[in-house]
């Protein structure tokens, strides 16, 4: 057991000093989450206030065949010829913003498989073609381990990687592929792909380059808080070095249908402890977003009150996180997300990619009449006990 | 509120020692600015609570418990010393008796007499019993306390007598308030407050007249009511009664029996009565576990921000099970029909009588049903259905009958509303009903049905349903027989923080006087296909706010339980750190739909590791949150 007491953990954050590895380990072996929450609510309050950011975003996964064997994806090892493969053509990837450009998203997320068989220009094009559409979108594409892959599978440097598909339309990468940095941990459930060092670096050009990106830490499946503590340090190592990431984004380990099904996936507790050390710890990124597909729509709302921010946003057709058996819905309609951030007792802010304000939403609607009716055949009595 | 002449709304209570109040109103000029209704003590505090009245002759105790409101100055029903309609009555001296019972119908007197056996020293069983059984059962080391009239019938030949008033103004040296004029902030204005006092004087002119009449109604002797109403009750309310007030609230609330209050005059200086309580400290007091009134609640749930309203719940818990342990039950819910003539607008389970989906399980399924429950380890079935019009008591009695042959499951079975329905049907009273179905085996009762215990939301939501009264008064009659029960709390469709609040001080009257609640489990109305309103206020942060607010008002019940059910297991987990001691129940979910039988909604072993990752130790239970494994 950890030798250091919580208050002078809370000493610390008040007084604006930094947290050591002990701190985040005694804070991880703190049983009262609700203390841990009402201190990281305190640091995002005064970072933040009331302000809850989201966007208006879509997912593209254009490819799910992946040369990787990640134990807890349930993508592993997909051969492009494999039941359940798919790789879309640039018009079907295309299509996708298109059919949306009534109501067109200002971002678009793209994470993929590590394809073996498509040509660069594939994603070249890809980006290309999305600014063709809509010259103002932001393309948030490729974690730092497809760039990584890119680099060696085409025989470029990190930087010339970025600096092609920057030419293309790459305007940020997203923060995917950091599971756990630590070699214990990365030798086991993903070895044959980026390692720590290898993603920080590509984070590292990305900032020098001017580009924004996120980070992300997979966590709840096989390693120990000690791993989740350094994960969390390596990346305030990288920020104090680079200021180039602009949110951290937990990421709940869900268990169906991949290598490490036989494991629990986190319960709430653990997924708001972890928010909550996290934006205790990161004490140089500015936003700690609640990912409601990762953590569910109502797990998330209660983070807002715990340490996060940001609560993502719309996302359409999220692949990834369903394949393993999250339970979340795949979209949330604008309205839907202003709801769950009013209700909370918060401010919502539309923002752009690059926490642009868009829009700043009332504190609270005037009565809406309007309710969807979901589709639910949960016929039985309320259940009294 | 206002009516539609543009009068007011005064409420009086229909007791022979108020009518010199209100005797006047009826009249011009007052008539035509204040409407006069009566009622009895509970629903004139009622009115006031669910804003149905503007101004009420309001029993002291629920002036407390409904807080902040004003006291028109000048005009009470009190006494300074002896009152003689207030008093305990036994053959054998106070330190004597064994068991008092308490005529309920006066709950601010039942609180005087509880100060007063304390303050002696004294604690007998306190029970609970109508006026006239109260007074039948004097004798021996049994006393009694009465109100009103049996009071004032039976002081001729009592043996012995305390007047509490009396025993009061010794105690304490100042006069007694038992009821008076009061009002929310703002609902009436001087002139109608004026109006009051002029018409309490018109009455005190009428005393002796008011109670000849009296005396031909009841026979009791018309110089003895002359008396009572000249010399014993005291019409005033001045500084001298403010200062008894202030005490008799000061003593209650240190003894946990009201929630601290002021004396406010409606003129009080604006200053005075300005002074802001912080929220901090309404927030302290609440982790303290002191009881607090129902304005005090409405505003927490109003202004207290999410996490301090959790810490504050989480305290209470920690204070009542220091142990730190979540318990969690193996039983199954059972529907054994949908065929139900409520109609309620929130349900979309029941058929109509004759629908051709409309079922009544058979023997068969329920042993199968049965049996699965006992291979799972299963102690109890939680057993509930629709109000079917063909299953007559005897069915149900068989039925119990034959589960409790078969097998050794308890018997969690039939909310207030089928018994109601049974008793309705059959013409049996419900005392009868639970009597022989307890004989048949039922074990306890649920507490389902409850939705807002508030007839104005009840009645625009499950207009067919019992009212309130009707509810309560089920389970104060299973109580009383030794039966306990769960209660509930359904909100979420046109119900107002009032209306929740409300409900929950109901159930903590209530749990005053029988103590046979085990624990409390709330949830929002659950929309879905089939149901016929819309959702009103729900969310996430609200269900866990109403959770920790109901462990921090219900300050007398044991149990709090989170609905991972209706919430979810992720929030359900989240929702034992606001204050909830108890996960429920490990459900086998019920597909009627389909019939590919059962499976988990959660099994033991994942309840239990939630159970433990939210950081505390997990036990079974049975209903009565007895721990059937050791905690681990």
């Amino acid at each position: 057991m950890s030798q250091i007491s919580f208050e002078s953990i809370q000493a610390k954050v008040e007084k604006g000093e930094r947290l050591d590895a002990a701190d985040g380990l005694a804070l991880f072996l703190e049983p009262d989450i609700l203390k841990i929450g009402q201190l990281a609510n305190m640091v995002r309050e005064r970072r933040h206030g009331d302000l809850t950011y989201f966007n208006r975003n879509m997912r593209i996964e254009v490819t799910n065949v992946c040369v990787a064997s990640c134990l807890f994806c349930s993508f592993a090892k997909l051969e492009a010829d494999s039941p359940g493969a798919q790789t879309m053509t640039l018009k079907e990837a295309w299509k996708e913003l298109e059919d949306r450009m009534d109501d067109p998203p200002g971002e678009i997320h793209v994470v993929n498989g590590l394809h073996p068989g498509l040509p660069f220009s594939y994603y070249e094009d890809l980006l290309k073609g999305f600014k063709r559409i809509k010259p103002d979108i932001h393309l948030k594409c490729f974690t730092a381990v497809e760039i990584h892959f890119f680099a060696q599978h085409y025989g470029m440097t990190h930087e010339e990687v970025l600096l092609k598909l920057r030419a293309a339309g790459l305007d940020s990468l997203p923060g995917g592929g950091a599971e756990i940095f630590h070699p214990e941990v990365r030798a086991r459930i993903s070895h044959d792909k980026a390692t720590g060092d290898d993603w920080i670096q590509v984070h590292k050009i990305a900032h020098r380059m001017g580009m924004k990106t996120n980070a992300t830490m997979l966590f709840g499946h096989i390693e120990t808080f000690e791993h989740r503590v350094d994960h969390l340090l390596r990346l305030r190592a990288l920020q104090d070095e680079t200021g180039g990431l602009q949110a951290f984004i937990p990421l709940d380990f869900h268990p169906d249908g991949n290598g490490m099904k036989n494991l629990p996936a986190p319960t709430a507790i653990d997924s708001l402890r972890t928010l909550s050390v996290s934006r205790l710890m990161l004490d140089n990124v500015d936003h700690i977003k609640a990912y409601w597909v990762s953590m569910t729509p109502k797990v998330a709302q209660v983070a807002l009150r715990m340490g996060a921010d940001d609560i993502d946003g719309t996302i359409v057709h999220e692949t990834i996180y369903h394949a393993a058996g999250s339970s979340s819905p795949g979209s949330l309609g604008y309205d839907e997300l202003v709801r769950l951030i009013r209700e909370a007792g918060r401010i919502p802010v539309e923002r752009d990619t690059l926490y642009n304000v868009i829009r700043e939403h009332a504190r609270s609607a005037a009565p809406e009449a309007s309710v969807k009716v979901k589709d639910r055949k949960n016929l039985a009595l309320p259940v009294v006990s | 509120m206002m009516e539609q002449d543009g009068r007011i709304l005064a409420c009086g209570v229909q007791y022979l020692n108020a009518r010199p109040l209100y005797e006047g109103l009826g009249q011009a000029p007052f008539s035509d600015k204040i409407r006069l209704d009566l009622g009895l003590p509970i629903d004139v505090a009622r009115r006031i609570a669910e804003d149905e009245a503007h101004v009420a002759l309001m029993p002291v105790a629920a002036a407390a418990t409904i807080g902040d409101l004003r006291f028109t100055r000048g005009a009470g029903i009190g006494a300074d010393g002896a009152v003689r309609s207030v008093a305990l009555f036994s053959d054998l001296p106070l330190e004597q008796l064994t068991e008092i019972s308490l005529d309920l119908s006066s709950r601010t007197s039942v609180i005087l007499a509880k100060l007063i056996l304390k303050r002696r020293g004294l604690s007998p069983r306190l029970v609970g019993r109508a006026a006239n059984e109260a007074g039948a059962s004097i004798g021996g080391t049994r006393g009694a306390l009465l109100i009103g009239d049996p009071a004032l019938e039976i002081e001729a030949q009592a043996k012995l007598k305390l007047d509490l008033a009396e025993a009061w103004k010794e105690w304490t040296g100042l006069p007694f308030v038992f009821a008076a004029w009061c009002s929310r902030p703002g609902q009436v204005t001087a002139e109608h407050e004026r109006m009051l006092l002029d018409a309490k004087e018109r009455g005190l002119l009428r005393r002796d007249e008011i109670a000849d009449a009296h005396a031909v109604r009841t026979g009791l002797s018309s110089e003895s009511l002359r008396s009572y109403l000249q010399n014993a009750i005291r019409y005033e309310f001045g500084d001298v009664e403010r200062k008894g007030l202030t005490r008799f609230f000061d003593e209650a609330a240190r003894a946990g029996l009201l929630p601290k209050a002021d004396v406010r005059f409606s003129d009080d200086p604006a200053v005075a009565v300005a002074v802001p309580v912080s929220l901090d400290g309404l927030l302290s007091r609440a982790a303290d576990g002191e009881r607090l009134s129902a304005s005090e609640g409405e505003r927490l749930l109003a202004e207290a921000r999410l996490f301090d309203l959790g810490l504050a719940a989480d305290a209470v818990r920690k204070r009542k099970h220091p142990e730190g342990v979540v318990t969690y039950i193996v039983d199954r819910n059972v529907n054994y029909t949908n065929v139900c003539t409520t109609s309620c607008r929130f349900c979309a389970f029941y058929r109509p009588v004759g629908h051709p989906e409309g079922y009544v399980l058979t023997r068969d399924q329920l042993r199968v049903k049965l049996q699965e429950v006992v291979d799972a380890g299963g102690v109890q079935i939680l057993l509930q259905g629709g109000l079917n019009p063909d299953l007559r008591i005897e069915w149900y009695e068989d039925l119990f009958k034959w589960m409790k042959a078969e097998f050794k499951l308890g018997l969690h079975a039939l909310s207030p509303e089928e018994i109601i329905h049974i008793s309705l049907m059959e013409k049996l009273s419900i005392e009868t009903v639970l009597q022989r179905l307890h004989a048949a085996g039922l074990d306890s009762v649920p507490g389902g049905g409850a939705e807002i215990l508030v007839d104005r939301v009840r009645r625009k939501i499950a207009k067919t349903k019992c009212t309130s009264e009707e509810w309560l008064g089920v389970m104060r009659t299973a109580h009383h027989m030794g039966l306990r029960s769960s209660a509930t709390m359904m909100y979420g469709t046109i119900d107002t923080a009032r209306d929740r609040v409300n409900h929950l001080i109901k159930l903590r009257e209530l749990q005053d006087e029988t103590a046979g609640f085990t624990a409390f489990f709330c949830w929002d109305f659950q929309f879905e296909q089939g149901t016929h309103i819309l959702p009103g206020e729900t969310g996430t942060h609200l269900y866990l706010r109403q959770q920790a607010l109901a462990r921090i008002m219900l300050d007398n019940v044991d149990h709090v339980g989170a609905s991972w059910v209706t919430q979810g297991p992720e929030v359900g987990q989240v929702a034992l750190r606001f204050g909830a001691d108890d996960f429920g129940s490990v459900m086998f979910e019920e597909n009627v739909v389909s019939s590919a039988g059962t499976t988990f909604g959660m099994n033991a072993l994942a309840m239990e590791e939630r159970i433990r990752a939210a950081g505390f130790k997990a036990a079974r239970r049975n209903v009565r949150y007895d721990w059937l494994t050791e905690p681990s």
